[in-house]
């Protein structure tokens, strides 16, 4: 979560050993550099925009583009969010409630949209459509792309309600949809609005997709002010908007968990409900369930593979090779710094509940809305500075772990906080001292949640462009920049081989973060039948 | 949140050391990427290529065979990487720049981080198309022109002007991000003036135009039938038709005689003054503007010679046949204010 509940906020334990408080000033050291580094950006836009005179500065701001792009980007967010809240919500509901068939097996379609990069889902419906374009198909493009982030967020919420209570509503009388509503709902909407600001930074930070539909937001006004290349204070200006807009969703997605985080019990999951078995439920689910998975999944592989099937271009199956290998290694490289750099502030913010930590949470977060021109330049500016390191496979990855930070601390800082307090307590009155709390305690019962963040990191640094192109090696291709160097649609078959082999690559780890856990599947396999 | 769903993912410790590993090992064969050579026995020369490397390529392969040096080529579009030098400064890992157009290579000339070039460098090359202090030169030559659909557009323009004409309303592309569109419209600034150029771009924003982030993408959208005339260089028609595999459903026309809508733009290079391989570099710009490499380009980029009285690539009228409007080309590098301009109207 992006904070974390208030029943995570207890206290590291009172007696402070000289170790303990040795451990704390480290900590916040440590999440003072991560700030540091994740400054980076928002730094260099300041330099760039403070080039201009502050009349320029308005003009820019208050012409009237400024305002239809921020109209068109407001809309854009609001129509992704609210279609994906709708869909996934439902969706996500539908796979834990309800007795559907082939269950196990059918959240992996609904996830397995987030292998594909927004450009290759968007090439392959224009392949299909070709007068496919605007508004309307950037709504649809997105929200497809987007809907796994709410399924996955609101299945995790689902699983942390207490079986108890929905029992209790149920024989008090309550129907299905106001258990729902009275229940489960105020129980899940903190863990589903954190969905919701993922779906609505990547919609405002997503590139591929809008510039390909013709659809302008502030990330293409943005890129298209670098790709015209003297003007970049006038790009940093138009960032700070997209910074303020992303400010926006952040608090909201605050003052949700804040309301919805009262009168949360701490989940025992000690009752079990039985999976409905209404045949309403099962068939309009499993329906909208088949129908997302034909348009979201089935046809842009349908599209992909006979792309690569027709190509008339030889494929270079050596460079084919070194790409995919390029592109896994640098992207895991960019998640297990990812997952360094965001350690500290996860115990940070699992332990006692300080501003700092707030803050440096926020500031990461926030900059998950830039564009990855902004931070790729901002790289440029400072990299090209360091001499030797510049253009290396490792600026570009740590350029990675700095873009999808968020959600990695995301994923941390809410898998510690399911830490009871009680074991650290326990563990530092036992004469632990807090590193072997964190490896022998903490590290085990966090480890799956933090694997997926790490893992979202490395699917998503695999399918990055923009920053890429500017960061890489010279000569350095990725799967990604060789589908892009493509460059159009009529080409789009030479970049099909490429595209294939990614989607196929960012399937595997997608497979491994929608398997249903283990819990939920023991209780599954115990339900004995039953109609309620 | 995604990352709650109890996945069973147990990174071993194993792993880690693998990872940690191949971090250990990236690092190392980065870090051995550069080096300081002698001129004498330079192997390796980092071009930025602004050129796009599907035609660009083969002529860059011939001069390594003939050379022996390894070209380390970083691709990309000329606008961002004059973008990318300017931010790198003195610090920029480039030996040489290769620009599609006079834009990009004039702001980096002014940024003063471009050589100037020996006089014996590109020698043949008129002195038309060579900066005045010699800070870049001229490979070849490409002329603006409209592209439109012959079945589509019933009457075709006089002038660049007359696209601002209803009879063209939501017909039109264009494609204010390129670099080549930004000259023509530099050109038109420079030569009728500013407040001449900003009625213009209104006129033309006000007639519907479809934006594209490139020429080629206008002529492949002529083709589909999404817009009926563009504004592009002279060779994407038959660039597109080569990538398509078959005849591309849009011709070539020329403006009046005279008109800035003709205008001819060039493609060149400069080397970096912070260059370590300067002489290098140079003996590339000679290969590019040898005598058997610019009737290459003629035959096989379809791109106009700047040698005097070469021939014209196929089915198009000699340079000095074309009509374009006295430029001096040393003028495309105002592209700032051009670039402010775009903004200002909202094309940006």
């Amino acid at each position: 979560m992006v904070t974390t509940t208030p029943n995570a906020t207890h206290n590291w334990p009172a007696a402070h050993t000289s170790s303990q408080r040795a451990w704390r000033v480290g900590l916040n050291v440590a999440v003072g550099v991560v700030a540091a580094l994740s400054l980076i950006p928002f730094i260099y836009l300041l330099v760039r925009a403070s080039d201009k005179p502050f009349s320029e500065i308005s003009a820019l701001l208050l012409r009237t583009k400024t305002l239809e792009v921020l109209t068109t980007t407001a809309l854009l967010v609001t129509c992704v969010v609210v279609i994906t809240l709708t869909l996934g919500v439902a969706i996500a509901s539908g796979l834990h409630f309800v007795a559907l068939p082939f269950r196990r097996l059918l959240i992996i379609p609904t996830v397995l949209p987030l292998a594909i990069p927004s450009y290759v889902f968007t090439y392959t419906w224009v392949a299909l459509i070709p007068s496919f374009s605007g508004f309307a198909a950037a709504v649809f493009i997105l929200s497809l792309s987007t809907i796994p982030y709410i399924i996955l967020a609101t299945l995790a919420g689902l699983r942390s309600v207490d079986g108890s209570q929905i029992e209790v509503a149920r024989s008090l009388g309550l129907n299905y949809r106001q258990t729902f509503t009275r229940v489960i709902w105020p129980q899940i909407k903190g863990h589903v609005s954190a969905g919701a600001l993922l779906v609505g930074l990547y919609t405002m930070s997503d590139f591929g997709a809008v510039s390909l539909l013709n659809v302008e937001t502030l990330t293409v006004t943005i890129q298209n002010m670098y790709r015209a290349s003297y003007d970049r204070s006038a790009a940093a200006v138009i960032s700070f908007v997209l910074i303020a807009f992303s400010i926006l969703f952040v608090f909201g997605d605050e003052a949700i968990k804040r309301r919805s985080a009262k009168g949360q019990i701490v989940k025992t999951f000690s009752v079990k409900n039985s999976l409905i078995r209404k045949n309403y439920l099962r068939v309009s689910i499993t329906a909208v369930i088949l129908i997302f998975t034909i348009i979201a999944v089935i046809i842009p592989f349908y599209v992909l593979f006979s792309r690569f099937f027709s190509n008339p271009v030889p494929i270079d199956y050596t460079d084919l090779a070194r790409a995919t290998f390029a592109t896994i290694s640098v992207a895991a490289v960019g998640a297990l710094i990812a997952l360094l750099l965001s350690a500290p502030i996860g115990l940070l913010l699992s332990g006692k509940m300080t501003k700092f930590g707030q803050i440096s949470n926020k500031i990461i977060v926030i900059g998950h809305a830039l564009p990855g021109v902004v931070v790729g330049l901002a790289l440029v500016s400072v990299g090209s500075k360091l001499g030797p390191l510049y253009q290396t496979t490792l600026l570009l990855a740590f350029a990675y772990a700095l873009l999808f930070l968020a959600k990695s601390v995301i994923s941390m800082s809410s898998s510690l906080a399911r830490v009871p307090s009680g074991v650290k307590d326990v563990a530092a009155t036992l004469g632990m001292n807090p590193w072997s709390v964190v490896r022998k305690v903490i590290a085990p019962i966090a480890a799956p949640g933090i694997g997926v963040g790490t893992i979202l990191v490395f699917l998503t640094a695999m399918k990055e462009l923009p920053a890429t192109l500017m960061l890489r090696p010279t000569g350095f291709e990725t799967l990604a920049t060789n589908i892009w160097s493509a460059g159009s649609i009529n080409r789009f078959n030479e970049a099909a081989p490429y595209a294939l082999i990614l989607v196929l690559v960012a399937a595997i780890p997608t497979f491994l973060i929608s398997r249903p856990d283990h819990d939920d599947r023991a209780y599954i396999d115990n339900s004995a039948g039953g109609d309620k | 949140m995604p990352t709650e769903s109890d996945t069973p993912l147990k990174l071993s410790k194993k792993k880690i050391a693998l990872a940690a590993a191949a971090l250990t090992f990236l690092g190392l064969i980065t870090g051995c990427s550069s080096s300081d050579e002698q001129a004498s026995d330079v192997t390796e020369l980092t071009i930025y290529s602004g050129r796009s490397e599907e035609y660009i390529a083969p002529f860059f392969a011939q001069w390594e065979a003939q050379s022996g040096i390894k070209l380390n080529i970083r691709y990309g579009d000329s606008a961002e990487l004059s973008a990318q030098i300017l931010e790198e400064g003195s610090n920029s890992p480039a030996d040489l720049f290769l620009s599609q157009d006079a834009g990009s290579l004039g702001a980096i000339a002014d940024a003063g981080l471009f050589m100037a070039l020996p006089a014996d460098v590109a020698a043949q090359i008129p002195a038309n198309y060579v900066a005045a202090n010699r800070n870049w030169v001229g490979i070849t030559a490409r002329t603006r022109v409209f592209a439109y659909s012959p079945d589509r557009l019933k009457t075709l323009p006089i002038s660049v002007t007359d696209l601002t004409k209803p009879e063209y309303k939501n017909q039109i592309g264009i494609a204010p991000t390129n670099a080549s569109f930004q000259a023509f419209l530099t050109a038109m600034i420079q030569s009728k003036g500013r407040d001449f150029a900003k009625s213009w771009l209104e006129g033309i924003k006000a007639n519907g135009p479809k934006i594209y982030l490139k020429n080629s993408a206008i002529v492949e959208a002529i083709d589909k039938g999404e817009i009926n005339i563009g504004l592009v260089n002279h060779y994407y028609v038959w660039e597109v038709s080569e990538s398509l595999g078959r005849p591309v459903k849009a011709k070539i026309g020329f403006f009046a005689p005279g008109d800035v809508g003709n205008l001819i733009n060039v493609s060149g290079a400069g080397v970096l003054a912070t260059s370590k391989k300067q002489k290098a570099a140079q003996d590339l710009i000679n290969y590019f503007t040898s005598a058997t490499t610019q009737q290459k380009f003629v035959t096989d980029t379809h791109e106009y010679s700047l040698f005097v009285g070469a021939a014209a690539p196929t089915d198009l009228p000699a340079l000095d046949k074309v009509g374009a409007p006295s430029v001096d080309l040393a003028i495309l590098k105002e592209v700032k204010t051009t670039q402010e301009l775009l903004i200002e109207v909202g094309l940006l």
